[in-house]
């Protein structure tokens, strides 16, 4: 620590990327909620106010971010994106109207302003771009029309009609425009619980309609106690809405009703029993401004390096907790200490379950549902389905199994990858698929579920399937297969992952699949994850990931090969065996063991790792196995399980095949980790050769 | 981390601190003038490397070999947390190897995208302050690890070339 060099504020400063990495993630919400807004939009035209407020908070968000980082330019093209926005949610602007046209660009334009951030050159102003699409709303965005105060037929007091806010007021023209009746739900409730009786009654009144605003109710109230009012819009009548609340002293009155001063547009006379459709739509949840910026400042955003700390100060506090564990040991050995080494040794078990709850809580904080990665997906999707004019659905389910953050960051572009691939190259065109006896539209299904310390992820297509008669005569032709050389169909359908195998080629097309597959391999295989494939030829593919589900703590095998130690991920581990020297048989250059009728592939730690061989004649035997794929590791001593927490080897030599980190173990210094998936290939790789 | 009394695993108190004042900024007028290093021991003969780039000096402590690098490459060491191969600068430039000692250490260095690489070295003798014009290029070829030399005294002092001696190329 003695002579950090200070770096200056820049924008390549700390905080600078974490601001860049904010208004990212505000973005890719901003444009989530584009597309459905577009979604809405097409479907019925009713757009959920919701999403436009929502939209509304990030362009102000933006705005604030950009101007605390003196970025002016792009703070005032975020004020503006505000602009259009407000007038959208206060039904100035119209959802059809030139300036809404204008939000998709400035989001788009903004974010591409922020990747341009990076060069020097760029001025805090920014571009000339910005300045012109600027002009442009201002031009857009005209004043707003005068309002007839068509409000004057409602049957409420003038000073609370006053008192809504502008998009209050928005939202209750909006509600008698769409012939919903206009009700006043007023309840008194005592000082000290009013907060959970109000949310109580605000939740009975939201089931069956949309609550516009909460008022102090004029009535007078005694003393210790407090009336409110809600304003409130349904589609049933004030008697029919009493009935349903269910609230015994809440009192309900009409306001407005749907007959009374029609507005112009208005359809027929909508009834109590209306749909349930109809009921159902405006119910979706419907916070007041209130509620929505108190469940912003109820999360924290946390540096994922910051939980990477605490993760650290976990690890040493487990391998602390070792050596307690070895004391308490140490003095109940002792006859004349072993009331304290029961003692401490109680204390010893309280702690650990401790630290287990607080490693638990913290790898609960770095878990993140799938949810994001999927929206991910379907707008790729989507945008596919335009651009290549194919119909195909993808389905989407366990989008709340959770992951590592880190984990779910690294799994995009895999992902991204298979997802293209299936709808480029495995699903047929329309006529192909009628042919075939398919519906004409195809489909892609991502399932993803847990199992145990994994999750499982399966991309499934219902396309052609892959041509392994196709891939054979390529492997041949690179010289990867031998002619006439047999392969079982696993070890065929393993070749799409083979390196350069596969580039865009006649194979592709045919085999559909398999561009870069070798590259979604090596970014899963980076994460300790596995991937497979299986396909049915004419019926489809799926792709199955699987990845841990933290990449911070696992529980180790300990072993000792020679005179050195190394971790095995114990989730590798199938099992462990003892075996004589005797029982290892050659075949073919290569060395393995019947493991109950099954050859099993072995490797000596010592010999792979140039180490001096003890020459033992009862070596352990570590059964490994990832995916299909089965090794033996022989090593000469098993030391035991750890929890540990993987770190990076820092150093000049960088990236070493075989280890894919250490972990530090008390006494006995820095450990250095396995790199399984590596080893395990490497050995198959070598029997290919053989 | 270490258990009590096992001081081979705390840090260098005195060479830390002494470290540390080298590198905070000297106001005195001269000191645009003046560069620090740290010096140390190799084989008997003085070595230094910039002071700045200097994150720590650490006692030698259990070196966990690593399998499938360069001889030069010692192992790892865990230190508070982190793990950092350490590299033998006498086999690096090619000296005959020499039993640790109480005098040895390992100086780490900062490092950006894990980096971060500790040097054994037989002793650290002191800070050196020298300004810019005792400093002298090597004549081209004489060594690729060392780039310059100052004067200390009437002795040279090789300034090793850190970039040469990190980039010890990959697995061999």
């Amino acid at each position: 620590m003695a002579a950090r060099r200070s770096r200056p504020r820049s924008r390549r400063s700390k905080a600078y990327r974490e601001f860049v990495s904010e208004a990212e993630e505000i973005l890719e919400r901003m444009r989530s909620d584009l597309s459905d807004l577009a979604d809405q939009r097409a479907a019925d035209g009713d757009v959920d106010p919701e999403l436009v407020n929502s939209l509304f908070r990030s362009a102000h968000s933006l705005k604030g971010l950009a101007g605390m980082f003196g970025l002016d330019g792009l703070s005032e093209l975020a004020h503006h994106l505000e602009d259009i926005l407000d007038g959208m949610r206060l039904g100035r602007v119209a959802m059809d109207s030139p300036a809404a046209g204008l939000v998709d660009e400035a989001t788009a334009l903004f974010a591409s302003e922020l990747g341009r951030l990076d060069d020097p050159k760029t001025p805090p102003e920014g571009s000339e771009e910005v300045a012109e699409l600027i002009g442009r709303i201002d031009g857009a965005v005209r004043e707003p029309a005068a309002q007839d105060d068509d409000l004057a037929g409602l049957d409420l007091d003038p000073a609370l009609l006053r008192a809504l806010t502008e998009y209050e007021e928005h939202r209750l023209r909006e509600n008698m425009r769409r012939g919903r009746f206009i009700v006043l739900v007023e309840a008194t409730f005592e000082i000290l619980a009013f907060d959970e009786g109000l949310a109580e009654l605000s939740e009975a009144v939201r089931e069956s309609g949309e609550v516009l605003s909460t008022l102090p109710s004029p009535g007078a109230a005694p003393e210790s106690q407090i009336r409110f009012g809600l304003l409130a819009a349904s589609d049933l009548d004030a008697d029919a809405l009493r009935a349903r609340i269910e609230f015994p002293h809440a009192d309900v009155r009409p306001v407005w009703s749907p007959g009374a001063t029609a507005p112009a547009d208005r359809p027929g006379e909508p009834v109590a029993t209306e749909s349930a459709a109809a009921v159902a739509a405006p119910t979706a949840h419907e916070p007041t401004e209130l509620e929505s910026l108190k469940s912003i400042s109820d999360t924290v955003r946390v540096d994922i390096r910051k939980l990477d700390e605490l993760m650290n100060l976990v690890g040493e506090l487990v391998i602390q907790r070792a050596a307690v564990a070895s004391i308490a040991r140490r003095l109940l050995d002792d006859p004349a200490t072993t009331r304290a080494g029961m003692e401490l040794d109680k204390t010893h078990k309280l702690l650990d379950r401790k630290i287990q709850e607080l490693q638990a809580g913290v790898l609960e904080v770095r878990m993140v549902p799938l949810r994001q990665v999927f929206e991910k997906l379907s707008r790729v999707v989507r945008r596919l389905r335009r651009d290549l004019d194919k119909e195909v659905r993808l389905e989407l389910r366990g989008a709340d199994t959770e992951l590592d953050k880190l984990i779910v960051e690294e799994l995009v572009d895999p992902l991204m990858h298979i997802v293209r691939n299936a709808f480029d190259h495995a699903i047929e065109g329309a006529e192909e698929r009628r042919a075939a006896g398919k519906p004409e539209e195809g489909t892609i299904r991502i399932e993803a579920s847990q199992r145990g310390n994994h999750v499982l992820i399966e991309v499934a297509d219902d396309g052609r399937g892959i041509d392994e008669e196709a891939v054979r005569v390529r492997a041949v032709q690179r010289g990867v297969l031998a002619e006439g050389e047999t392969l079982s169909r696993r070890e065929l359908l393993d070749l799409v992952f083979a390196p350069g195998f596969s580039t865009r080629d006649a194979v592709t097309e045919t085999s559909g699949r398999g561009v870069g597959m070798d590259v979604v391999k090596n970014n899963l295989t980076a994460l300790g994850g596995v991937v497979d494939l299986d396909s049915r030829e004419g019926r489809g593919t799926t792709v199955t990931l699987t990845l841990p589900i933290t990449l911070a703590i696992i529980q180790a095998l300990v072993v000792g090969a020679s005179d050195q130690r190394y971790a095995i991920p114990l989730n590798s581990v199938l099992e462990t065996l003892l075996i004589d020297t005797s029982d290892i048989q050659r075949s073919e250059g290569r060395e393995i063991l019947n493991l109950r009728g099954e050859p099993l592939l072995l490797r000596r730690l010592d010999r792979e790792f140039g180490l001096a061989e003890s020459g033992q004649r009862k070596p352990h035997v570590v059964v490994i196995g990832l995916g299909d794929m089965r090794l033996g590791l022989v090593v000469d001593r098993l030391e035991g399980q750890q929890d540990t927490v993987i770190k990076p080897v820092q150093g000049p030599v960088q990236d070493v095949r075989g280890i894919a980190g250490a972990t530090e173990m008390g006494d006995l210094g820095a450990v250095l980790v396995l790199d399984m998936a590596a080893l395990v290939e490497d050995a198959y790789r070598r029997r290919e050769a053989a | 981390m270490s258990a009590p009394g096992s001081d081979a695993t705390l840090p260098d108190r005195d060479w830390e601190s002494l470290a540390r004042a080298a590198a905070a900024p000297a106001n005195r007028e001269d000191a645009t003038l003046l560069r620090e290093f740290l010096a140390f021991e190799l084989g008997g003969d003085p070595y230094a490397v910039p002071v700045e780039r200097v994150r720590e000096i650490v006692r030698l402590r259990p070196v966990t070999p690593m399998p499938r690098v360069p001889e030069a490459v010692r192992g790892v060491i865990s230190l508070r947390g982190e793990v950092i191969q350490v590299l033998d600068l006498r086999c690096r430039l090619g000296m005959p190897a020499a039993d640790p000692n109480r005098r040895t250490r390992i100086i780490v260095m900062h490092g950006e995208d894990n980096r971060t690489a500790g040097l054994l070295v037989d002793a650290v003798t002191e800070v050196l302050r020298v300004s810019e014009d005792a400093i002298a290029p090597t004549a081209p070829g004489e060594s690729d690890s060392v780039h310059a030399l100052c004067s200390r005294g009437d002795e040279f002092v090789s300034l090793i070339d850190l970039e040469k001696v990190l980039d010890v190329g990959d697995e061999s």
